[in-house]
């Protein structure tokens, strides 16, 4: 028995535990040096027809992959146009082929478990293929077709530019993507192509006949670089390439240079206020500069020990010491052919949001007042000396390095300067490109967030600058079809407006009124509510809601609005709203004809679209029998929310001061009942005062 | 390597490729039952390492949801030699703020009866001793060790069934890993706690309370789920987060991170015996442990459908989910086909329906298993409306599509190239070092054996269009459905 209790333990004892082996400490460690790393050669030559082509066998797995870069990009929208590029990208591959359509070319490589895709970035389009081996020559075959003889079917263009709208529409629900996209419009400049987005209003403009026009201009051989790597020979490749493209020749002038960056500074701090999170997502930047810089190395070292890596100071001070962030991080971020951007970027809960961006400051100045500790410095470089060797560690890398060298006309050995130029940098170089080049004075600093949940307002930083985040609606998208132009829609337009002025009670009288006050229950879902408006012609505007206790005024150009919780100026999406009631406003809407600044057109027998140059618009439609206006149709977006269409219908036409008006109205938003109103009185003529209207109303007292 | 091509061929050719894969394979246990599966790909002198430990937020004890989240965050702090100025005094101030926090809970669970000048004062003491403690803290050291050592990839996942810690080294640092990896669940050092806490609880707010569809599918899961842990997301309630002891995660690493709980997979330029030498030298001090316990809560059947709206201004978002069992059950191919049939690339049903061909809808998809698969689960699938589009009228489309599936037998042709693309899918899986390394751990763990990479191929070509149409009558039923779908708040203001 003994012995076996011996036993047991003894073999307890080897599998670890009591007299464990001591190990080493990690400094102890000696490294062998890393083996030779062999960089495989691609292959390279230009096709009889212009095309560059690089080729490169990897023969681990049967698979062959295809990259072509094609010098085009969307820096060369049309400003009119944003996104035409990107457009025509994305048709080329789903708008099909001469023979096939898009769908059919789906079912074919998915048949086959390949792919085919085509997009678009700022400075290249590009082009890629992957197959299985047994299918590579189909596979090339699709590719081969996509590239030269795109049919861009309208209905692919449609869906684009149906995803798109949603897209736009779309853009402000993920605040942590906001601060950098609003970042880059302020660093380098809304109107420039490197600081715009494409916009409701460019869809507007965007036809077939621009995507095959611009798929002409830059998508030609002597424009394209192809990089194909895989399970193949070299030498079988090549004939392929050869005979399959010896056809495609077409030919235009070169393509000019991407725009110069012209943008000046544009420090400040902005803000842009979103009430559905619990975090702060921010952005600061400035521009920064290109691979090409002679300070790039030491720039990449200095933005590392601030902001990259779980032991740069950002995270060291702002996550782990302070608690304050999950992320946070700085970079520096070069690019090929134009200036980049230096970017501090993060995220904090509300309350440590003012906090967040002060502690990043400190951090900011201490890098261009002290050098670094030696410790830093080495362990930075150390990181991207010791880590150099995953440069090589696939083929696709090495090959799509050497094709991207050679687009943006670097050297080939660029990698191995940029590895010799990390060896060199100094204590005393990144304290100068610091100094020179993260300049807290030229930040742009932007925040997406609830201000009311910070603990310090951020105005304790400086003046604040609000963002508007409302999307701009398409200035055409309520006229369809331009009734402008059409001189007989405006004529028959202004027949059907007078007929109506006729059935109110005369033009005259309505002309007559000069202010209204209105009272209105509204039932909306389950809520009941009083409504009082106030309308002094022509542009002033009153609305008190009971007994939620909304006040809001406006005089068109701007207002306030009251709520239990304060008083504020009006926030711009709501401003928007009242200018929308304003020129709804009954007398005047009626009036149109008589506003030099609306045009009032006929969209149908019985309805005309009514549009003032300032970017409103409704639709009304008359009752064939009696010509008083039935229904009003407009567009609004909701606070933060989509843009619906809202429908009124009315009822219930009672006279008043010899005016006849409707009592009755109900309420529909995108098709679905959303309220009732019902009037219980009108006045008309009453002699209010404008300073009635805009009187604030008096502060609860607590 | 030409013999991959036979992958793509059915039957007896495929067992091939298989065994020729199996050569690049080292499995070993160690004698406290932590596993080894060593891939050799000598392309380049890089190695990934993957260390993935069968555990998971469904193993939070009740009211800790989120520690295991929380664990996996203290794994980066460092060891008693790794992270400390000053060790002895460390600890002994470490030791210090729980008594000062013991204090303090002590007073708080009197309730209505605690001393709020009392509470204060434990606060303020506490406050003081972290900052004592922190003061012999050597930052991050664990982390720089690893980046000025070349490491790339480095980071860390908690999900329901699985926590996984990753990264890659040169080939002349697998030694630093070695010691670096053992050391950190051999005796992890649980300093900064209540910082990190914090850093926690911010990542909840920015995955979860800031995201739209975070939001949306927190309440998908906390509604389809009556009982079994996949009610709640991995990272926690926030109330839980704020009020993580850290004894609470020292026991729950005591309980699960026992060798026997833990594979690793290495996967590049090694060699397999180094290796072995290696992982005896520094995991096998390791002490044996018994296997932790399995989840015994099992989700009772659901009774009827189930509805939960979300107020978002964000623009409207739908997810739709049904009841499905376990990976382990014989149906499991049969759904997986059935959701690439349903979503998979530009072919699937959902995407030409409601996307391509009726415009309806921006993106749709589905996914076979959620939010993971080690017990019975959801087939999810997820709508994003276009504009002027509503999620009423998406739904509908969708379940046209469905009751369509239940109804229509799906084409042979359709079949085959479900069967080509999971195959081309496998292929594509192996040709990198962190892949090979991660999908071999999880495979060994979740089927016992690795192979099942290679072998659910063959389930997946037994699979008919007989059994898809079955599964989808079989589990895509009203009864088994929870719909989850964003409504805009209620709107003040001018009209």
């Amino acid at each position: 028995m003994k012995r076996i209790l011996l036993a047991a333990c003894l073999a307890a004892c080897l599998a670890g535990g009591l007299f464990a082996q001591a190990v080493a400490s990690y400094k102890d460690l000696k490294y062998p040096p890393l083996p030779q790393v062999k960089i495989p050669e691609p292959t390279t030559f230009t096709l009889s027809n212009g095309m560059r082509v690089f080729l490169l066998e990897d023969h681990e797995l049967p698979l062959i992959h295809g990259l072509a870069m094609v010098r085009t990009g969307n820096l060369f929208d049309p400003p009119d146009k944003k996104g035409l590029s990107e457009f025509t990208a994305s048709v080329l591959r789903s708008g099909g082929t001469k023979v096939k359509t898009g769908d059919q070319i789906d079912e074919e490589l998915e048949n086959m478990a390949a792919s085919v895709e085509s997009s678009m970035d700022e400075t290249s389009g590009s082009m890629s293929f992957s197959a299985l081996k047994e299918n590579g020559d189909t596979v090339l075959g699709v590719f081969k077709d996509v590239m030269t003889s795109p049919e861009f079917r309208q209905e692919k263009l449609d869906l684009a530019i149906t995803q798109t709208r949603s897209a736009i529409g779309r853009r402000n629900d993920d605040a942590s993507a906001i601060p950098d996209r609003e970042m880059a419009r302020i660093v380098y400049g809304p109107a420039t192509p490197y600081g715009w987005q494409v916009e409701y209003e460019d869809l507007l403009h965007i036809h077939r006949d621009d995507l095959v026009q611009f798929y002409r201009r830059y998508y030609f051989p002597k424009n394209i670089m192809l990089a194909v790597y895989g399970d193949f020979k070299i030498s079988e490749m090549k004939e392929k390439l050869e005979k399959l493209f010896a056809g495609w020749t077409v030919e235009q002038p070169p393509v000019p240079k991407f725009p110069e960056v012209t943008a000046k500074p544009a420090p400040g701090i902005y803000f842009a206020e979103k009430s559905d999170v619990t975090q702060t997502f921010f952005a600061m930047g400035e521009l920064g500069g290109t691979l090409r810089d002679k300070d790039y190395a030491a720039l990449q070292v200095a933005a590392n020990i601030l902001g990259q890596g779980f032991t740069s100071r950002l995270l060291s001070q702002i996550r782990t010491k302070l608690g304050y962030a999950y992320d946070v991080s700085a970079s520096w971020s070069a690019n090929w052919d134009h200036p980049g951007t230096f970017t501090i970027r993060g995220s904090t809960k509300s309350q440590s949001t003012t906090e967040t961006l002060q502690a990043v400051r400190v951090e900011l100045d201490k890098m261009r007042t002290a050098e670094v500790t030696p410790r830093e410095l080495d362990e930075a470089k150390d990181g991207v000396l010791n880590s150099f060797v995953f440069f090589f560690d696939s083929p696709a890398k090495t090959l799509n390095r050497v094709m991207r060298y050679e687009y943006y006309g670097y050297p080939k050995d660029f990698l191995f300067q940029y590895q010799k130029a990390i060896s060199a940098v100094t204590r005393a170089d990144v304290l100068r490109v610091a100094k020179e080049r993260f300049v807290p004075e030229n930040l742009a600093i932007v925040a997406v967030g609830n201000p009311k949940e910070f603990g310090k307002p951020l105005s304790v930083l400086g003046k604040v600058n609000a963002i508007d985040l409302t999307i701009p609606e398409p200035k055409s998208d309520t006229k369809p079809e331009s009734p402008k132009a059409d001189a007989a829609a405006v004529e028959r337009g202004r027949a059907l407006l007078k007929r109506a002025q006729q059935a109110m009670g005369g033009a005259d009288k309505l002309a007559g009124v000069k202010d209204m006050i209105q009272s209105v229950d509204m039932a909306m879902g389950g809520t009941k509510m009083k409504q009082q408006n106030r309308w002094i012609a022509p542009t002033t505007f009153r609305q008190e809601i009971q007994p939620i206790g909304i006040v809001a005024y406006s005089d068109g150009k701007s207002g306030w609005l009251s709520m239990p919780q304060g008083l504020l100026p009006m926030p711009p999406p709501v401003l928007k709203q009242a200018q929308g009631e304003i020129f709804r406003e009954w007398i005047t809407l009626a009036m149109s004809d008589r506003d030099s600044s609306r045009t009032v057109a006929a969209t149908g027998p019985n309805a005309v679209e009514i549009s003032s140059a300032d970017g409103q618009s409704a639709r009304l439609e008359f009752d064939a029998g009696t010509g008083l206006p039935g229904v009003l149709i407009y567009k609004e977006t909701g606070v933060g929310g989509p843009p619906s269409e809202i429908r009124e219908t009315f009822s219930d036409w009672r006279d008043v001061d010899g005016i006849k008006l409707p009592f009755k109205a109900l309420i529909e938003q995108n098709g679905k009942k959303t309220g009732e109103a019902s009037v219980s009185e009108i006045k008309l003529n009453t002699g209010i005062k404008p300073e009635e209207l805009s009187m604030k109303p008096e502060p609860v007292k607590k | 390597m030409r013999v991959w091509l036979l992958a793509l061929l059915p039957g007896l050719l495929f067992a091939q490729s298989l065994r020729e894969f199996e050569k690049k394979v080292t499995e070993f246990t160690l004698p406290n039952g932590m596993r080894f599966l060593i891939i050799e790909r000598h392309e380049a002198p890089v190695v990934s390492f993957h260390t993935y430990v069968n555990v998971g937020s469904v193993d939070d004890p009740s009211g800790e949801s989120g520690i295991a989240h929380m664990f996996e965050h203290m794994a980066f702090k460092g060891t008693a030699a790794i992270g400390s100025k000053n060790w002895p005094k460390e600890r002994a101030s470490l030791a210090h703020i729980e008594e000062v926090y013991d204090k303090l809970d002590a007073e708080k669970r009197k309730g209505f009866r605690a001393d709020p000048k009392k509470i204060e004062a434990n606060q303020a003491e506490l406050k003081d001793a972290i900052a004592t403690a922190d003061g012999f803290v050597e930052e991050n050291e664990y982390d720089r060790i690893v980046e000025s050592n070349g490491g790339v990839g480095m980071n860390a996942s908690t999900a329901e069934d699985s926590t996984n810690y990753f990264y890659s080294f040169p080939e002349n640092r697998i030694e630093l890993w070695f010691l670096l990896e053992s050391e950190r669940f051999l005796h992890p050092v649980f300093r900064e706690f209540y910082k990190e806490r914090d850093v926690v609880r911010e990542e909840r707010r920015m995955r979860v309370e800031s995201s739209p569809q975070g939001k949306l599918v927190e309440a998908l899961l906390a509604t389809s789920f009556a009982a079994h842990p996949y009610r709640v997301m991995p990272g926690g309630w926030g109330s839980d987060i704020d009020n993580f002891r850290e004894p609470e995660a020292e026991q729950f690493y005591k309980k699960y991170y026992t060798p026997g709980n833990i594979t690793i997979g290495i996967a590049g330029d090694v060699n397999p015996a180094e290796a072995r030498r290696m992982a005896e030298k520094y995991f096998g001090r390791i002490p044996k442990a018994p296997l932790p316990p399995m989840v015994r809560t099992v989700e009772p059947k659901q009774e009827g459908e189930k509805r939960v709206a979300v107020e978002s201004p964000a623009q409207p978002f739908l997810a739709i989910a049904y009841k499905r069992p376990s990976q382990y059950s014989p149906d499991d191919a049969a759904l997986d086909v059935l959701s690439d049939i349903l979503s998979g690339g530009r072919t699937g049903l959902i995407y030409k329906e409601l996307v391509r061909d009726k415009k309806i809808a921006l993106g749709a998809g589905s996914q076979d298993t959620f939010p993971s698969g080690k017990y019975p689960a959801l087939f999810l699938f997820y709508v994003i409306p276009s504009q002027g589009h509503t999620l009423e009228e998406n739904e509908k489309a969708l379940y046209a599509i469905i009751e369509h599936v239940k109804k229509e037998k799906v084409d042979d042709a359709t079949i085959a190239r479900v069967r080509i693309k999971l195959r081309a899918a496998l292929i594509r899986k192996l040709d990198s070092n962190s892949g090979l390394a991660s999908e071999l751990c999880s495979y060994s763990v979740n089927y016992g054996d690795w192979r099942k990479l290679f072998t659910e191929l063959e389930e997946y070509d037994k699979v008919t269009a007989d059994d898809v149409q079955r599964v989808a009558k079989t589990y895509l039923i009203e009864n088994g459905r929870t719909v989850a779908y964003t409504v805009a708040p209620a709107e003040g203001g001018a009209k």
